[in-house]
């Protein structure tokens, strides 16, 4: 392994974006960072809260039409190498709020998260679980591992 | 307690905006604060990212799918969502609940107070600059989480009620109710512990006592609910009048000062009173079975209910025609609480504002269904 | 001075800087990993990741203009800071005494405030997406204030920044007066051979009110939990370096691991009377004290929150005073 994988792979900064689920999959992986007893810090992720910083975008939600042009935005202003996790059933589908078919369907929803920004990886539930966020972002790293 | 909490009437010169994404919002939202010399002057909270028009998409579903969807407006509060609304279903069709499911579905809703709680703790002290209580409170937080899966089967959206009781899964059986009863003596030894540890750091509560502070009158005048309305010194607790509660002993908790200590405090002592009602409702359990499956579908009026939530009053109506669900409106603590979260950052330091909002333990995603008329920011609210 | 001398010198001089660095990329990593995540109950990141990996990862990032009106600029200060913070170490070796005034207290005083000036340009600089360029519908018809004039919270954490110079860094050089009270001279190389003769003083009173004065000091100007307040997560993020991205980034965090270094062994030249020389067993007393300044450091971050005015202030002016007190009981 290059001196680039390497540590590419030991230095994993993950930055949370919000866009307008129902919080639990926000929690989920707030609780997976700072939580002891899942510490995504013992392997070697890091939360960030500045997109400069980041490697990997962790978006949950639909992507509801008001957060678009920020979940744009916040995409722009990562430097390559980096990869989008979209966390949840919202983020992965467009999840209940898009799909349940009522007699009006929802118009609030600019989502699913692929077709705002490219996603790397896709972590299924609803709300995700905690280790299937750490697998997940795990998930995305050989695309930053093996980018030039 | 005076906190200079006025607008004042000059011009106001700087803003300062954070959000939507933000390091001390678990939520999207917008924080508008004006500024002078990094006293907050004045403040304004713009919510809407979270608006996904529940209350549209859930026209015209069946009962049971509406049901199921007013679980997906909040991941914090999920189980008060389909709980009220079952309870709407139930009140409009007059069915009658078996005991055991409504003992099933107190402990599910103590459990979610207590992780409500304890995550407002936790987020509280995040927001504090305070990273070691967090994460202290979010492993204390953890054993409360592992409660809810064992009975609901998922960490955030259990979803235990249904029309007529609740699911066959979320039965207790002796092994939850001895794995309940061990969390239960686990939580009230760890959270008093913290509190302990918590009450004695001066440079915390140097941090914390006398912001934010919102008095008995503003908090009237605010239409403030919940723990928020509790903290300033009001005994108001809508599960004083649920029939639901009548069997629990329990203690209204009150404060005096209504500042962010006040809120904090109010929540870690709130805990042991769930931590109570658990323990009556698992001693009491009833025998027998946990569903009612007699009962028609029919058509309603304009059926409404009222339940206390972890953060306050929640309001669910709607009507039911051929099954389906009607002019469907939802009423969230938080709608009401954002007033006060704008008018307890007012006077503070631009580091305890953001502080200011988290004590009023917003919740947006709850919020972001309604239309809001304001006529002034500070005097009538209505929500359409 | 003969010409063996001078490359003596030059070998001393570089292997020290290379030993400062190599001691200072591993300082973060033993906060997190040893003491905080020990503190709260977790594992913890590898002792390699957060100060040495980490840099190594931003050199391999795409480099992009900063949103900055001046993005040159910006992107030079991190650099320049490391250079600052470098030469203080310079200034501190023996084998730099023969400059005379620049390798006095006088020197090391200026350059600090020079790094200290640089958190200010940078947070004018930079102009993050997180507040007012955040693309979002806020100022619409009905909103309060819509002419009201929109500050970054860059801008915020600069006018912080001004007050730590003109304020938060009394206790700091009020403690670094300390030894050069007892020594009756400005000259580094006059404090050393003072402690030489006289023994280390940190053993005397002045000596231990003035190595707190000059913990709590140093705390303010690396800008530490709780003293936090040019960067505290609850409003302005990461303040100045919000928009440095790649090699920038870099810098940033090689600068903040060499000035734990660099303020710990000004620590052990002034108050000890070692200064960093690779040459003498005295080196291993300068990287120890740098590891229990680090360890001591990362204890009152993980058991406080951060501070606003209203605590920041006080402590600050406490501190001062006690400063004032150790200068008072050095002439006594």
């Amino acid at each position: 392994m290059s001196l680039k994988s390497y540590s590419r792979a030991r230095a994993v900064h993950v930055m949370l974006v919000y866009t307008g689920g129902c919080n639990g999959c926000d929690i989920e992986i707030v609780n997976c960072i700072l939580s002891p007893k899942y510490d995504a810090e013992q392997y070697k992720v890091f939360l960030t809260w500045n997109p400069r910083e980041a490697d990997v975008l962790v978006v949950t939600g639909p992507v509801t039409k008001h957060v678009e042009e920020p979940l744009k935005a916040i995409y722009e202003a990562i430097p390559e190498p980096k990869a989008v996790v979209a966390a949840g059933a919202c983020a992965t589908m467009g999840g209940v709020y898009k799909n349940i078919h009522g007699d009006i369907p929802s118009e609030e929803i600019a989502g699913p998260v692929e077709e705002i920004i490219p996603v790397a990886a896709k972590i299924p539930g609803c709300a995700v679980r905690p280790e299937d966020v750490l697998s997940g972002v795990v998930a995305a790293l050989p695309l930053l591992l093996n980018a030039k | 307690m005076d906190n200079n909490n006025k607008v004042t009437t000059q011009v106001i010169e700087t803003e300062v905006p954070m959000g939507t994404i933000h390091s001390a919002a678990l939520e999207p939202y917008r924080l508008r604060l004006f500024v002078e010399d990094e006293i907050v002057r004045d403040a304004e909270l713009t919510i809407g990212v979270n608006h996904r028009g529940i209350e549209r998409i859930m026209e015209g579903l069946p009962v049971e799918k509406a049901n199921s969807l007013t679980e997906k407006i909040c991941g914090i509060c999920s189980n008060s969502h389909i709980w009220n609304s079952c309870l709407t279903a139930e009140k409009g069709l007059e069915i009658d609940i078996p005991p055991r499911a409504e003992y099933i579905r107190i402990i599910m809703g103590e459990l979610e107070r207590l992780h409500s709680h304890l995550l407002y703790l936790a987020h509280g002290s995040e927001v504090l600059g305070h990273e070691t209580f967090s994460m202290r409170l979010f492993y204390i937080r953890e054993t409360v989480m592992e409660l809810l899966r064992m009975i609901g089967g998922n960490r955030v959206q259990y979803g235990a009620s249904i029309i007529g009781g609740v699911r066959p899964r979320c039965e207790l059986d002796e092994m939850r109710i001895q794995k309940l009863t061990e969390g239960m003596d686990y939580l009230e030894e760890k959270i008093g512990e913290f509190a302990d540890r918590f009450v004695r750091d001066p440079m915390v509560i140097s941090r914390i006592s006398g912001i934010g502070a919102i008095t008995k009158a503003d908090a009237r005048r605010l239409a403030t609910t919940g723990p928020t309305l509790r903290a300033t010194g009001i005994e108001v607790d809508l599960r004083r009048d649920m029939e639901q509660y009548e069997p629990f002993e329990f203690d209204v908790i009150t404060q005096d000062t209504g500042d962010i200590k006040a809120n904090l405090l109010m929540r870690v002592l709130e805990i042991p009173e769930s931590i109570k009602i658990i323990r009556q409702a698992i001693k009491d359990l009833p025998e027998g079975k946990i569903t009612n499956r007699s009962w028609e579908m029919q058509d309603t009026d304009i059926i409404r209910s009222y339940i206390e939530v972890p953060r306050g009053k929640l309001y669910h109506s709607y009507k039911i025609e051929d099954g389906r669900v009607r002019n469907s409106i939802v009423r969230t603590p938080s709608i009401t609480n954002i007033n006060t979260m704008e008018f307890a950052c007012i006077g503070t330091h631009i580091t305890d504002a953001q502080l200011a909002v988290v004590q009023c333990d917003p919740c947006f995603t709850c919020t972001d269904r309604a239309v809001q008329i304001v006529d002034h920011p500070l005097k009538k609210i209505k929500t359409v | 001075m003969d010409t063996s001398m001078i490359i003596i010198s030059l070998i001393a001089v570089i292997g020290t800087l290379i030993v400062a660095f190599a001691v200072s990329v591993w300082l973060p990593g033993i906060e997190r990993k040893f003491v905080q995540a020990r503190i709260q109950q977790r594992v913890g990141p590898p002792i390699s990741s957060p100060g040495f990996m980490a840099p190594i990862k931003f050199f391999f990032k795409q480099v992009m203009s900063p949103n900055s009106p001046m993005p040159k600029l910006y992107n030079a200060l991190p650099l320049v800071t490391l250079i600052i913070v470098t030469l203080i170490l310079l200034v501190t070796m023996p084998q730099m005494y023969f400059l005379g005034a620049f390798a006095s207290i006088i020197a090391v005083v200026g350059l600090l405030k020079i790094e200290e000036i640089m958190y200010m340009f940078m947070g004018s600089l930079s102009k993050s997406v997180l507040s007012v360029n955040m693309p979002f519908p806020d100022r619409v018809k009905g909103a309060k204030h819509i002419d009201a004039t929109r500050s970054f919270i860059e801008e915020v954490s600069t006018l912080r920044a001004f007050r730590l110079i003109a304020f938060g860094s009394f206790p700091l050089y009020i403690a670094l007066f300390v030894p050069v009270a007892m020594a009756k001279s400005i000259y580094l190389a006059d404090i050393v051979g003072y402690q030489q003769l006289n023994g280390p003083i940190l053993f005397t009173v002045a000596g231990v009110i003035g190595a707190i004065v000059y913990f709590i000091g140093s705390m303010i100007l690396l800008n530490e939990y709780p003293f936090a307040i040019m960067k505290t997560k609850a409003d302005v993020i990461e303040g100045p370096y919000l928009e440095y991205m790649s090699k920038y980034r870099a810098y940033t965090y090689i600068t903040r691991g060499l000035l734990i270094f660099v303020l710990a062994s000004l620590f052990t030249t002034m108050f000890i009377g070692i200064p960093p020389n690779i040459l003498s067993p005295g080196i291993l007393i300068t990287i120890a004290v740098a590891i229990i300044f680090s360890i001591l450091m990362a204890v009152m971050s993980a058991f406080s929150p951060v501070f606003t005015f209203r605590q920041f202030y006080p402590v600050v002016a406490a501190t001062s005073i006690l400063g004032v007190l150790a200068i008072v009981a050095s002439f006594l």
